[in-house]
């Protein structure tokens, strides 16, 4: 699942064009746009806003095996060309000092910025970062469900010293829109590297199934976690695996049954 | 290879840390204060990381020799280990260093005069007894020898404590720069190989068993002490003829009256690192074959272990005199 963190509609648009992502009625604490495996949260302005509505839309979504990040909006800066996108490699707190370093493992074209995130707008470019008003409150929040390697911040630069175009809505669209290819490419690369993680994990319900044929106690269940994952990720039918399980009487049968199987088959290495 | 710098702020004008830079002046470079704040927090995925580390040029400012832990090493009386470098370019799914970080870029302390000193007043500390200072522990220690020219410095650091032994413990390839030196009799580079099979499922990124025998024969002609290490032998339904035949390799090209020390052990992790790399890579057969925990070790279940270094221990003496083997001991 990648989940899109926007501050406002306008940057989110531009997305949920793209990406024909319909919004859902369920929700009403944010505005939220759903489509095939990702979401787009709109969170309001500020980094309070922003970690807020990671916190929501990742207990939302706490099934998923995992879960990857996008944070997407503009950002001022002293010099850079309105218009132009970058991927954060730094993000710094404005208020608190705190660093963040989300870690792309793909390489990316994107140039890399710094970010310092502020609370409130100021118009006293620096010449040495972008600034926003949510990354770090983004990050801060996105990382306590994830990690730093499936979690991105883009920025594309809506005000610099000479041009501020932040406060029009549709050209903020335009700017976004205007980048929207290669926003794809970061969301693919991310959505790749989730798949992989998501794969490592078994059915919700092979898993309930398995529990339903014998108690197990919670070292046992720790136990054939490992097993069953394992066993899943070597391509064994979870069906076949359930119905030789079946003939055994109890959970620590079970759990012989599986071993066996495991020790078998990592024989080959 | 390495996908991008972190560097830490106040490392920007340190000879060895511009050099790098130079060097890898097509990669994305991004300051840090202080190496820890990318390298240890938790939210990290060390098997995305592995895929693509980024270098952290960071210092080392305490500790940067320490005790060895027990039971490693060639029997000395006094082992020590420093690491010049965290994490290792390779991806052997058997090592510990799978589990040991949060991270899996790669750190490397610029500031070798200070392991030096530390090196000289460990030595110091005990003097006329042979010291032993192990450099292959977080490490590969000649893996990325071209950026990191670890024996430009260290090895004449060595030679100059007359005390002082280093192993270096490798599965690269990169012999290059001592090849250019003189000889040090008392810095042995220990080469550590795998069956074949083990090699192809699990050693990944590391260079051919063929590569690596030349590597070792080269030095071995050029005068230096050289080292095998047996380490790990896994387990594996074929692990005996691929054993011998590991052997076979090596020894066509190795004279075994020259080398330095050979060593042999059967897989075994810290349960706390078994855990943590078995949940990285919960698809991986290794971890799930039958184990045993004996005290804080997971390792194969006695028996199966007993016979396998048996096993390796009498093919091995076929090729070796005795008073070279050293025994990998762990169990308490």
């Amino acid at each position: 699942m990648l989940i899109w963190v926007c501050a406002l509609h306008c940057e989110a648009k531009p997305v949920i064009d793209f990406y024909r992502l319909k919004k859902s009625h369920d929700d009403n604490a944010f505005d939220v746009y759903r489509g095939d495996g990702m979401v787009c949260i709109i969170s309001g302005t500020g980094k309070i806003a922003s970690a807020a509505a990671c916190a929501w839309i990742a207990a939302q979504n706490a099934r998923e095996p995992a879960l990857a990040w996008i944070n997407l909006g503009v950002a001022g800066a002293a010099e850079d060309d309105i218009g132009k996108l970058f991927a954060l490699d730094k993000i710094v707190d404005a208020d608190s000092g705190q660093r963040y370093y989300p870690a792309p493992v793909v390489s990316s074209p994107l140039p890399a910025r710094a970010c310092l995130t502020l609370s409130e707008a100021r118009q006293d470019y620096r010449d040495d970062c972008l600034f926003d008003m949510e990354a770090s409150g983004f990050i801060y929040s996105a990382l306590r469900f994830s990690s730093a390697e499936l979690t991105r911040s883009l920025k594309v630069i809506s005000d610099n010293r000479r041009h501020q175009t932040g406060r029009k809505r549709q050209q903020v669209s335009d700017l976004i829109q205007g980048n929207i290819e290669a926003i794809d490419i970061e969301a693919t690369a991310l959505l790749d590297l989730e798949s992989e993680i998501s794969a490592l994990e078994f059915s919700a319900e092979s898993w309930r199934q398995l529990l339903g044929m014998a108690h197990f106690t919670q070292t046992q269940k720790n136990r054939l976690r490992v097993l069953w994952r394992y066993l899943s990720n070597r391509d064994f039918s979870p069906e076949a695996l359930l119905e030789r399980l079946a003939q055994q009487k109890n959970a620590a049968g079970m759990i012989a049954t599986l071993e066996q199987i495991s020790y078998r088959d990592a024989e080959e290495l | 290879m390495v996908s991008r710098v972190y560097i830490e702020s106040e490392l920007r004008d340190h000879p060895r840390a511009r050099r790098l830079l130079q060097r890898l002046h097509k990669l994305p470079v991004t300051e840090i204060e202080f190496y820890g704040e990318v390298f240890n927090p938790r939210a990290q995925n060390f098997r995305l990381q592995k895929k693509n580390p980024a270098l952290i040029i960071a210092r080392k400012n305490r500790g940067q020799v320490l005790a060895a832990p027990d039971g490693y090493g060639l029997g000395g009386d006094f082992n020590y280990y420093f690491s010049h470098m965290l994490n290792c370019i390779y991806d052997c799914r058997y090592c510990f260093l799978q589990g040991m970080y949060q991270s899996a870029h790669q750190v490397l302390f610029v500031n070798y005069e200070d392991f030096g000193e530390q090196i000289r007043q460990t030595a110091a500390a005990h003097p006329h007894r042979p010291v032993w200072f192990y450099s292959g522990y977080d490490c590969d220690s000649l893996a990325n020898e071209p950026m990191t020219r670890f024996t430009e410095y260290f090895v004449p650091l060595i030679a100059s404590i007359d005390n002082a032994w280093m192993e270096l413990r490798t599965k690269s390839t990169q012999v290059r720069s001592m090849l250019q030196m003189e000889p040090v009799a008392r810095v042995v580079t220990a080469f550590s190989f795998s069956d074949r099979f083990s090699h192809s499922k699990l050693e990944h990124g590391v260079p051919a068993i063929d590569k690596r025998v030349d590597a070792m024969r080269r030095l071995l002609d050029a005068g230096w002490p050289v080292g095998l290490r047996f380490d790990p032998v896994v387990y594996h339904r074929d692990y005996q003829n691929a054993f011998v035949e590991l052997l076979q390799q090596v020894f066509a090209k190795i004279d075994a009256s020259r080398l330095h020390s050979v060593s042999l052990g059967s897989f075994r992790l810290t349960r706390d690192h078994f855990r943590r790399i078995s949940r990285l890579y919960p698809e991986e057969p290794l971890f799930a074959q039958n184990m045993q925990l004996d005290n804080g070790i997971i390792s194969y279940p006695l028996e199966r272990e007993q016979a396998m270094i048996e096993f390796c221990e009498a093919e091995l003496m076929k090729h070796i005199p005795a008073e070279s083997y050293h025994p990998c001991e762990w169990h308490g």
